[in-house]
């Protein structure tokens, strides 16, 4: 039995999400580790792209921040912010983008800005930065969150970037260029978007979890399908590369 | 005689105004309370933090930041009073954590932060670079980002019908700020700026501006920017005034010259946790020093040297 923590699991199922070929937002963090990982895996030839201008990346260790030369060294093409954010994803080049958030809501709609009501808010979060721009155009969207019960909600205390809006029809209506997002991966489960409705779904449980406990930790009611299988395990040799990708652990070494 | 010295002391005198190479005080000291700034550098990269803290000793008050994306610069200006208005996308140390000193000043509503994704500010940039009134983009619909305002009310963006295509699309207004300051390598005399690594934002930051400041690691002579011109990122004629100044960006990063301080940018995020910790830091590394090598002397030329990027690695 392989030994994993939560972290582990979370960036070693978004990983095998990401398809061979296909062009990559990686962004920092667990995301970028997800793809990094995927990179030495299953999809080697995937085109790993930072919002700051980095294409076709390929960092030795994880960058601390999106614009950190870590992401300079290898990469085969150094430009800016109108490149990547427009000549490629705006302009419908990027297969797939990451993002994580404070809140989602049954539509994958995301918040990265405020927590409390906008006009006297409690915390003031990061921001969209490139986010709400990837949520718009990046052909399909992986959602990665640490699951806790308060970030699954009803209704969002701010709509910082697009899931499925209100669902069928919504993003043709603002005539979006991407498709929005397609899963979202947490420590505890996945979940997919039900087509007819493109409200949340359960899609498999992992190890240790049960559906009720994923039930009993959202805010809005989960679409449950007839069968929900158990997420299967990270192997040892996706373990061992993510640490030598993360050696220090900062990314790794947060939570358990 | 004494007409013979006047004339001379007169030409030296006008040599030293056609300058453009100018000290980081006068050059914090052009920026009047009130003013509105383009804020060069991206997430860790070449952030001009040596001017936030510069700003905040000259207690500079009220300024507009435009940003796409920036961490301790902004803390930095929130955080002692600098700033009271922030239009960006993006503001957090990443791979640590919120941004405090922004989330307390927000909360108790001395900060106002209209928010942007970073490509709607890109945008605004170039459109004011390109002296046109606004850019169309195709994010930001459908969100709180259209819904909701801070101060710019409806002048924040539009989204209207294309009057070519009918679909939908959101205009972002363009900005032309008072300042532009833009942190870039190396510089010649005249402000041909050279950039390595990525750019950001900073293209479109750099022309935006009615007036440009470009803070440089090093000054290199002509020959070094004719011999390698592609490398100029901002042409001398956009650039009104050049301060050279070693480690600008500490405790960030500038590619080829040095990596960021893990250490003390941990210890600055940590102290930011609590008023009474960024109190300390601010007293200790901003106002307690006299200048940009007094922060430098404080935290040691060992350390900094330490720093120094590795070939070929730019880090």
């Amino acid at each position: 039995m392989v030994k994993y923590t939560k972290i582990e699991f979370l960036a070693a199922c978004a990983s095998t999400h990401v398809r061979d070929g296909e062009n990559v937002f990686g962004g920092t963090g667990l995301p970028l580790l997800a793809a990094l990982l995927a990179k030495e895996t299953h999809a080697p030839n995937i085109n790993l792209i930072s919002e700051a201008g980095f294409i076709d990346a390929r960092p030795g260790e994880v960058p601390l921040s999106v614009a950190d030369s870590r992401y300079y060294y290898g990469c085969s093409a150094s430009i800016g912010l109108i490149e990547t954010l427009g000549f490629l994803l705006q302009g419908g080049r990027i297969d797939v983008g990451f993002l994580g958030a404070a809140q989602i809501d049954e539509y994958g709609n995301l918040n990265t800005s405020y927590i409390g009501p906008f006009e006297s808010p409690k915390v003031k979060l990061p921001g969209s930065g490139g986010g709400n721009d990837i949520a718009s155009s990046a052909k399909r969207l992986i959602i990665m969150m640490t699951h806790d019960k308060r970030k699954f909600v009803k209704k969002l205390d701010y709509f910082t970037s697009p899931g499925h809006l209100k669902g069928p029809g919504s993003r043709k209506k603002w005539n979006m260029v991407g498709g929005g997002p397609e899963v979202v991966i947490t420590d505890m489960c996945q979940m997919d978007f039900e087509p007819e409705t493109q409200k949340i779904r359960l899609m498999s449980v992992h190890p240790g979890y049960s559906v009720q406990d994923i039930i009993d930790n959202v805010m809005f009611d989960l679409i449950i399908p007839d069968d929900v299988p158990t997420t299967p395990e990270p192997t040892e040799e996706q373990i061992r590369i993510m640490h030598r990708l993360d050696p220090h652990g900062v990314y790794l070494g947060k939570g358990d | 005689m004494a007409s013979i010295i006047m004339l001379k002391v007169c030409q030296l005198t006008e040599a030293e105004v056609m300058d453009k190479i100018i000290t980081l005080k006068e050059a914090a000291k052009m920026v009047p309370d009130g003013s509105s700034l383009f804020w060069g550098g991206f997430g860790y990269q070449r952030a001009p933090i040596a001017f936030a803290a510069e700003l905040a000793r000259q207690k500079k008050r009220n300024l507009t930041i435009h940003t796409c994306g920036s961490e301790v610069d902004l803390e930095i200006m929130a955080g002692a009073g600098v700033a009271s208005r922030f239009e960006i996308a993006f503001v957090a140390i990443e791979a640590l954590g919120l941004a405090y000193n922004m989330r307390r000043r927000v909360a108790e509503g001395k900060v106002q932060v209209e928010d942007y994704s970073n490509l709607a500010m890109a945008m605004r940039f170039l459109g004011g670079a390109l002296n046109v009134p606004f850019m169309p983009i195709r994010s930001l619909m459908g969100t709180d980002i259209v819904n909701k305002s801070r101060y710019l009310g409806d002048k924040k963006l539009k989204v209207i019908d294309c009057p070519f295509t009918g679909e939908k699309i959101c205009l972002v207004p363009s900005l032309q700020p008072d300042f532009s300051i833009v942190h870039v390598q190396r510089v010649d005399s005249n402000g041909n700026a050279q950039i390595d690594g990525i750019i950001g934002e900073d293209i479109e930051g750099s022309r935006c501006g009615k007036k440009l400041i470009v803070l440089a690691e090093e000054l290199i002579h002509e020959d070094e920017i004719r011999f390698r011109p592609d490398q100029t990122k901002i042409p001398a004629m956009y650039v009104d005034h050049v301060v050279i100044l070693p480690f600008t960006a500490h405790p960030m990063q500038c590619h080829n010259y040095y990596d960021y301080d893990l250490e003390h940018l941990m210890m600055f995020h940590k102290l930011s946790r609590t008023e009474e910790g960024w109190n300390e830091y601010l007293e200790n590394y901003i106002l307690g020093v006299d200048d940009h090598y007094g922060y430098l002397d404080k935290v040691g030329w060992d350390r900094l040297m330490s720093l120094r990027a590795k070939k070929p690695l730019g880090y």
